[in-house]
């Protein structure tokens, strides 16, 4: 009897053990710390999707060096600096192929910028879905993030456009695999672009510049894919639309003129000394990636460490917070030195680092604070100096003490360009230099980065009235005042210190670096004098072009070097010079010469690292290989011959 | 000649065969080749079967007294054996010094002795007499206990493929971890090492068959599965046996979790009557060697000068005619005045005088001499009742580099007691406690190098430079590069140290039914719980010297706590019927798994003793955060499983299973599947036909089975999206973009069906013995992250695609080459060959060339152009061609194949699979012989015909540049091409020199053990004591490529010495 008792008592406690388990959800899986796709229907989460994509179009290709190999390498302006990491970029040698022989980390692949915008543009699908399809009434919904969706879209395929030529066209959002893509005709990209950024101007507020997308942005964008489309790399197909797009162009452009005047001075833009300060928020400015001190937003700002040139190993030098991670990978071209009237254009001055302070004095003669480096930018013909580089020999007139090293442009006897060029000694951009950075060595900048600011509108709707006029509508004459109002602000006023010079070094107050301002390389001076070799003024100085048969003489210099004739070609040299001179290292150079298919004679004349390499199939870049391998035709991978003819001619 | 040798073979089996009544009389000569490869001696012992009859007359009333003596087989007396009257309870033990009297009452009949670890011996007699009989051992032999997954069968009684090594193997030689005791051991497994103290090895068992999904094996201690992973924490000296369940047959009695063969570890527990002391102690002394030399100073002061001369003829001179003009600039004078007073050392004649200048030895540096030390303490005791077993481990690993250093705490306790006749419960409970000094971390704030240790780090260094200037300061950047920081002191400036807290508990209750009901006789339930907690703690600091600094003090800290637990509820049901074994099993099994996660990292360390430990807010701002986080991960898994054994006979044995999954990671309505098997074993060697002498075991296996994968990550199906903040101006506002990972809701089970034939046999009493399987599998819906075309706004997605298809053999033979009385040689060899390959992709039988995986091809491929050495200048008609098709070559730039021959080379027509990077054979191989009390072993490893990408060499002449033979117009006839000074690209197909084969055999370890004599132990009240030494990495047999040792994949390994004592009392 015991017996039976133990039994059932057994049973029931395993049973109970058995049962106990048997959980009916025991196998569902919820999204507990993170949302899914579905929040993506509801007014906040469409909101934060839009947040997303200002991150993931603005922000994330300034965190990499596909930028500036896409952007600025391989232009009359830049070449390679002293780290050929991405050489390859600029020099359109054999090894320029639809796969970049990727030697370091750093080598950008072809297919870095080509999945960085699709993946944009997937953003912006969802946005543009999920917003169309959303019942709100709300207008943040309806018109802001509609609008921003739309801006993104047609943002993201002009940089493709411009890029690549055709590309795969995709509107809506993936939610399967599909593996089947062809390429759009560039026609069939630039409606799309053109229609997106007309709802992004219909439905983008006013107010919210320079961080957020507004109606002056949108305007902006699409003017400049106005005149995109009727650049000269569509002539073949955009006849019809040419006339039409070039006239609307300068209506958008004034209305964005209008609320985005100048701001006073040059130097202002680039007079960065905390993050989020003044500079950043000048109404000029009409878009910008956004970055802040606080290290809990996403992403990096990287570009500070990309234009510097080596100054660190130099004598009596040191690395610092202020001189920042000299990377050397652009170098500005003679064609920088040549581009300018140096005596009264106030911007090489003030975009171009041409002092650093001597920050590691060893010995008795130098103190901290002495001038270290001097890049003198003088003009051929100056005999002042014997070699392109003079350590101890030039005196410092203001503290008697010779500079430890000075790096001459033209030295005596030499008037071709290139002396420095067998160095990796240059005075660098310093538009994107940032002294706020919490260590010496961190990459990490807090700096903006501008998209778009009125003085570029300004030179917009100039080539659109020298495109005009090319089609017997007004005459060239007619871009002389938006171009006068670029180079008016450029200007020396009265009473100005033409000595004075701004960049970010200047942040260090704002740095958490804990570094001692007593070893900043950063010096609030430039060569100006030193290299212009003439009396300290304070007059000021006029850039006042009062006709278009009276060109700057650095203009001509250009124009006669590219061997230009027509009125046409040396009006639009004067744009694109213009654009150099106001616009040098801010990402649009290498599209601006392919539209204008001026690359070939330009990088020709100027690059010399890839003179002789670049050909006119290079106005366009390579379709990157890792999608043509990826990409199937009626459920097949492509023969070699389909992926060539998918492939941009030349690659 | 000939004739005696054969006779002096065949001796040992004539007399054999004449003892034992099962054993026929017929002598099959025996003609495989591998016995003449064999020299056979015969032990006196085996002389010593005989049984020595003596006829004596019966007493009247039919008592009779069989007297004897059993021994084993090298004739050491045998104390406790039962010897028993067949079918009867008649019987006794022998006595300490081996013999038994045993009185009968029948003339004649069957005696039987039997003792535990020895074969059983069946011996008849007609009259009174003595009777001394010699029993083999049956290690190595079917009737040991193997582990098969919820239960254990005898080996004789397996269906399954499936090896294992014994407790003697593991102790065989001193090792860290489970894995280390495996490698080479188990034919089938492949085990890659590594040398970094507390870091485990790789493992796949048959190869692979997942592209992206995991191709880790399961464990499984005592019954539950490791669902966290972690056997480095066990103590190897704690493991009893380890099974390793390597077809599908067997292994689809873990279902979803069986796809990459299942390694089940058993713990050691007590023994009824017997209570034990056991003492394992060793040291071992280690230096890291390295294979790979690099240029010294002059070499590569030459090399750096070409490397210019080759980027700009016109403005650098040829390297064989250098100027100090040119050296001073490019060896950057003025940025390290020390490197370059060095330098000027060779210039001090006036003319060059590379000798003169001094090499650096930056990687002595860095290296140190290791010694590790390991004590393990265990005790063990059992009555009927209670079985009891504990032990405590120190193992403390100093690694060879400086600041690596891995040291293990372990405890275990391991309780069993029958409460009553119809209960019973049990627990095994695991603790381990380690300290892992990873050495220079591998995180850090911002390297400006990345390299995976300190060693790799100063091989970075260049050789000419100095760490420190005449005043005795440390050079930051030695040579003026500032992407080459120095690695002076870096070993107490950057450390990485990872604390992991495990405790493991396997516990049982078990109810026998039949105790309480006769009726439900052999009807058992039982419940398995095993729950399982680790607590992993990463702290970093890394100074602002360190190299991995950017130049401020960082410190980070990471906490993981993973908790899991299975629980299984289990029937069991045994039923014999005449001749028909019936055994049945059902299961239901729930396992759940949490993964707490949370992490802190901050710039601006106050000061350096703070480390870790004080990321608060009294010391550093917000602003200086560099990162925080917390997450948690749970899965789930839900089974059910019922299997059925049956053998008719004990000839004929058959298994059928089917298990049915459900894994929470997957999506909804894909989250069950069935996993079924089927095997079938034949043991020929019982057969009535099958009655030659020398076949001692022959078994037959044939299974097939259905096994899965589910290793993909938690939330995969889910498209979770991607949090981040965007200021507007400084206001941080949050958004959200999709994963780039497209969300698959159809995400479901990748499944594997796999067929094994395999025979296990034992012949000529046993000197040869081993098993072969061969077996095919195929798996389908492999579960992969594929890339997709990036124009769809996402980069990759999980899907269920394609199928891959691999076969194999597996083969182990152990040969007991010579044994003679006091000397013997073993030897036991594992060999494996397989081949996998690509059957289907993404879209039916397209390529996928981004992945790397082509149709038919192995699943490890290398892809590219072809090398054809290097362009000489007689080559310069053919290289003009190319040159006018868009290539830049020179004479001394790599040569590669222009596969399409369109006289151009392009990424779409000119590349090709170079070779798989999977070994087609693995061999291990263990020698073993004996003298005396002396025990030499010898094992060596091997992974043969495979492609090993070396990565060519770059030759950019930056950084430090391994001695190689490289082309300059002075050295045409080079190896490598000539070296171009660049940052970047240098030389385009440079890579193409760098597929080698890697193929290698390997000397791991010999190892010279002494087992003190019984004798002197008695004296000593010591059961057993064993001392060795041991050579770890003796030497490579042979290697393809010889700045490599391809076992670890490294230029460095460590050769070490182990003196040890293994001490029982």
């Amino acid at each position: 009897m015991n017996k039976y008792k133990l039994y059932i008592s057994a049973a029931l406690f395993s049973g109970c053990l058995f049962l106990g388990s048997c959980k009916k959800d025991f196998l569902k899986e919820d999204l507990e710390t993170d949302r899914g796709m579905n929040y993506y229907q509801t007014d906040a989460g469409i909101q934060s999707l839009a947040t997303g994509t200002y991150y993931q179009v603005l922000k994330t290709p300034f965190s990499a060096e596909w930028i500036y190999c896409n952007t600025i390498y391989g232009v009359d302006e830049f070449g390679v600096g002293g780290d050929g990491s991405n050489e390859v970029w600029n020099d359109y040698d054999g090894g320029f192929k639809s796969i970049v022989s990727s030697v370091n980390s750093n080598t950008s692949s072809t297919n870095d910028q080509w999945d960085n915008l699709y993946i944009g543009i997937g953003d912006a699908n969802l946005i543009i879905q999920n917003a169309t399809a959303s019942t709100s009434t709300s207008d943040d919904i309806k018109k802001v993030a509609l609008g921003e969706g739309y801006f993104f879209r047609g943002y993201s395929y002009l940089r493709l456009v411009s890029q690549y030529g055709g590309v795969p066209l995709v509107t809506t959002p993936s939610t399967t695999v599909n593996l089947e893509y062809t390429r759009a005709t560039p026609e069939e990209i630039y409606t799309q672009i053109i229609s997106d950024l007309k709802q992004a101007y219909d439905l983008l507020p006013s107010s919210g510049a320079p961080a957020k997308l507004t109606k002056d942005a949108a305007a902006h964008f699409l003017a400049k894919a106005y005149l995109y489309r009727a650049s000269e790399i569509n002539d073949s197909w955009n006849s019809a639309t040419k006339a039409a797009d070039l006239a609307a162009i300068v209506p958008l452009c004034d209305e964005v003129i209008a609320s985005h005047p100048l701001a006073p001075d040059f130097a202002d833009l680039w007079d960065y000394t905390a993050p989020d300060g003044a500079n950043e928020k000048l109404s000029e400015i009409i878009l910008s990636a956004q970055f802040t001190s606080d290290v809990s937003a996403t992403g990096e700002n990287h570009q500070h460490i990309y234009f510097g040139g080596r100054y660190d190993d130099l004598p009596q030098m040191q690395r610092d917070v202020t001189g920042d991670r000299p990377y050397s990978r652009l170098r500005p071209n003679y064609y920088m030195y040549r581009v300018y009237d140096l005596v009264n254009d106030s911007r090489f001055w003030k975009s171009f680092r041409t002092k650093y302070r001597l920050n590691k004095a060893s010995g008795n003669y130098y103190a901290n604070g002495d001038l270290g480096v001097i890049y003198i930018v003088n003009q051929p013909g100056d005999t002042r100096f014997s070699s392109y580089r003079l350590n101890d020999v030039v005196v410092d007139p203001e503290t008697g003490k010779t500079i430890p090293s000075a790096y001459i442009a033209y030295p005596k006897g030499t008037t071709t360009d290139g002396a420095l060029n067998v160095d990796v000694r240059y005075p660098s951009v310093s538009k994107f230099f940032d002294g706020s950075r919490n260590a010496v060595n961190d990459t990490r900048g807090f700096r903006d980065i501008i998209l778009a600011r009125s003085a570029e509108t300004y030179l917009i709707a100039a080539e659109a009235k020298i495109r005009l006029a090319k089609l017997g509508t007004g005459s060239y004459a007619d871009a002389l005042p938006y171009i006068n109002a670029v180079r008016a602000r450029a200007t020396y006023k009265s009473g100005e210190n033409r000595e004075t010079y701004y960049d970010g070094g200047g942040a260090l107050a704002a740095s958490t670096s804990g570094q001692s301002p007593t070893i900043n390389s950063f010096m609030a001076e430039n060569s100006y004098y030193e290299s212009n070799n003439i009396d300290k003024t304070t007059a000021a100085t006029s850039l006042d072009i009062s006709s278009t048969s009276a060109l700057p003489a650095s203009d001509n210099y250009i124009i006669s070097k590219l061997g230009l004739s027509s009125e046409y070609d040396k009006m639009l040299a004067l744009v694109l010079d213009e654009r150099s001179r106001e616009l040098a290292g801010e990402f649009m150079r290498w599209e601006d010469l392919s539209r204008t298919e001026t690359l070939v004679g330009r990088v020709d004349a100027f690059n010399f690292q890839a003179s002789g390499n670049v050909q006119s199939y290079h106005e366009l870049r390579p379709i990157p290989q890792t999608y043509l391998d990826g990409i199937q035709s009626a459920g097949k991978a492509l023969t070699a011959d389909e992926k060539q003819a998918q492939q941009n001619p030349g690659y | 000649m000939k004739t005696k040798i054969y006779e002096k073979l065949m001796a040992p089996w004539h007399k054999a065969g004449a003892v034992c009544q099962t054993r026929s009389r017929k002598v099959v000569a025996p003609s495989m080749a591998i016995m003449s490869l064999m020299i056979i001696g015969y032990s006196s012992a085996s002389a010593r079967t005989h049984p020595e009859t003596k006829t004596n007359k019966t007493a009247w009333w039919q008592q009779i007294v069989m007297t004897g003596k059993v021994t084993d087989s090298s004739g050491a007396p045998l104390s406790g054996v039962s010897v028993y009257l067949k079918d009867t309870k008649t019987g006794v033990l022998t006595d300490a010094s081996g013999h038994y009297s045993l009185p009968l009452k029948v003339s004649k009949g069957v005696l039987v002795f039997t003792f535990v670890g020895y074969e059983s011996k069946e011996v008849s007699f007609e009259h009174q007499g003595e009777l001394n009989v010699s029993l083999t051992s049956t290690s190595n032999t079917l009737n040991e206990i193997v582990v098969v997954g919820y239960g254990t069968q005898k080996r004789q009684d397996v269906t399954g493929a499936i090896a294992g090594i014994s407790q003697k193997e593991i102790a065989s030689r001193p090792v860290a971890d489970a894995l280390q005791a495996m490698q080479g051991k188990v034919a089938g497994v492949d085990i890659t090492s590594t040398e970094r103290p507390g870091t485990v090895d790789g493992i796949t068992i048959r190869g692979v068959r997942s592209l992206t999904a995991s191709n880790s094996p399961l464990f499984v201690v005592d019954g539950i599965p490791l669902t966290t992973g972690g056997i480095e924490y066990l103590n190897p000296t704690d493991i009893a046996s380890i099974d390793v369940l390597k077809d599908a047959s067997a292994t689809a009695i873990y279902g979803s979790r069986g796809a990459n063969g299942v390694v089940i570890v058993t713990t050691k527990q007590g023994k009824t009557g017997r209570t034990a002391l056991d003492l394992n102690m060793s040291t071992t002394v280690e230096n890291l060697q390295d294979k790979m030399t690099m240029m010294d100073a002059a070499q590569y002061i030459d090399f750096k000068r070409w490397s210019y001369y080759y980027k700009s003829p016109d403005v650098y001179p040829r390297g064989d005619q250098p100027t100090i003009e040119n050296d001073k600039a490019i060896f950057l004078a003025s940025s390290d005045p020390s490197a370059w007073a060095n330098i000027e050392k060779g210039w001090a004649s006036g003319s060059w005088d590379g000798s003169k200048v001094a090499t650096t030895d930056w990687l002595g540096m860095v290296t140190q001499t290791g010694i590790t030390k390991n004590l393990n303490l265990s005790v063990s005791g059992g009555t009927d009742k209670i079985k009891a077993y504990t032990s405590f481990g120190y193992l403390d690993n100093q690694g060879t580099q400086r600041g690596q250093e891995y040291k293990r705490y372990s405890a275990n306790v391991n309780v069993d007691i029958k409460a009553t006749k119809w209960f019973s419960m049990g627990g095994n409970l695991q603790a381990s406690y380690s300290v892992q000094e990873y050495g220079q971390s591998s995180t850090g704030s911002n390297p400006l190098s990345s390299q995976g240790s300190i060693y790799e780090q100063a091989r970075t260094e260049l050789p000419y430079t100095v760490p420190y200037d005449a005043d005795g300061n440390r050079i930051e950047y030695p040579g003026g590069d500032v992407a080459i920081k120095t690695v002076a002191g870096e070993w107490n400036l950057s450390q990485d140290q990872r604390v992991t807290l495990r405790a493991f508990g396997s516990f049982y209750a078990q109810i026998d039914f039949g105790e309480m009901l006769p009726v439900l006789k052999n009807l058992k339930y039982r419940v398995n719980f095993g729950p399982d907690i680790s607590s992993y703690r990463d702290g970093v600091y890394i100074d602002s010297a360190s190299v991995r600094s950017s130049g401020v003090n960082y410190a980070s800290l990471g906490k993981t706590q993973k908790t899991s637990y299975t629980l299984d509820h289990l029937i069991y049901y045994n039923k014999s019927i005449g001749k028909h074994d019936l055994g049945l099993t059902l299961l239901g099994s729930w396992t759940q798994y949490n993964t707490e996660t949370s992490s802190l990292a901050a710039y601006g360390i106050a000061f350096p003793s703070q480390k870790w430990n004080a990321l608060t807010s009294s010391y550093i701002s917000s602003t200086d955060l560099s990162g925080y986080s917390s997450g948690l991960t749970k899965s789930q898994l839900q089974s059910y499983m019922a299997r059925l054994n049956y053998s008719y006979n004990d000839r004929y044995m058959l298994t059928l299973s089917a298990r049915r999954d459900g894994a929470s990671q997957l999506a909804e309505g894909h989250k069950y599947s069935w996993f079924p098997s089927a095997a079938l074993a034949w043991r020929i060697d019982k057969e009535s036909f099958m009655n030659a002498s020398w076949v001692n075991d022959l078994k037959l296996r044939f299974g097939v089975g259905v096994t899965g994968n589910s290793a993909i990550d938690a939330y995969a199906t889910q498209g979770a999206l991607t949090s981040l903040f965007y200021p507007y101006e400084s206001t941080l506002t949050s958004g959200t973009t999709p994963s780039t990972i497209m969300a698959n809701q159809d995400l479901g089970w990748e499944k594997t069906t796999q067929y094994n034939i395999g025979v296990d046999f034992a012949l000529f009493n046993r000197r040869i013995s081993g098993s072969l399987d061969v077996y095919k599998s195929k798996t389908t819906d492999l579960l992969m992250e594929m890339d997709v075309p990036t124009v769809s706004g996402f980069t990759s997605t999980y899907a269920n695609v394609g199928a891959t298809a691999n076969k194999g053999i597996d083969f182990s033979l152990t040969t007991q080459n010579i044994s003679l009385k006091d000397f013997s040689w073993t030897t036991t060899t594992n060999l494996s060959w397989q081949n996998d390959h690509i059957v289907s992709l993404a879209n039916g039988n397209q390529d996928d060339i981004n992945n790397n995986w082509f149709i038919g091809q192995p699943i490890g491929v290398i892809y590219g152009y072809k090398s054809a050495g290097l362009w000489q200048a007689s080559d310069e008609a053919l290289y003009s061609i190319y040159n006018a098709n868009g290539s830049s070559f020179s004479p001394g730039n790599v040569r590669v194949v222009d596969i399409n021959g369109d006289s151009a080379f392009d990424a779409n027509n000119d590349r090709i699979i170079i070779g798989n990077t999977r070994p087609r054979w693995i061999v291990g191989m263990t020698n073993t012989f004996t003298y005396k009390s002396f025990e030499l072993s010898v094992f060596l490893y091997g992974r043969l015909k495979y492609m090993y990408d070396t990565g060519g060499e770059n030759e950019g002449a930056r950084g430090s540049q391994r001695l190689i033979n490289y082309y300059t117009e002075v050295n045409t006839n080079a190896d490598y091409q000539k070296p171009i000074r660049s940052d970047g690209s240098g030389d385009m197909y440079y890579g193409a020199l760098g597929y080698k084969d890697g193929s290698f055999i390997k000397i791991r370890n010999i190892s010279l053990g002494y087992n003190l004599s019984p004798q002197v132990l008695k004296k000593l009240s010591i059961t057993n004591l064993k001392a060795y030494v041991q050579i770890t990495n003796p030497g490579m047999l042979f290697s393809n490529i010889n700045w490599l040792d391809m076992d670890l994949i490294s230029p460095t390994y460590n050769r070490g010495i182990t003196f040890g004592i293994n001490a029982s009392f």
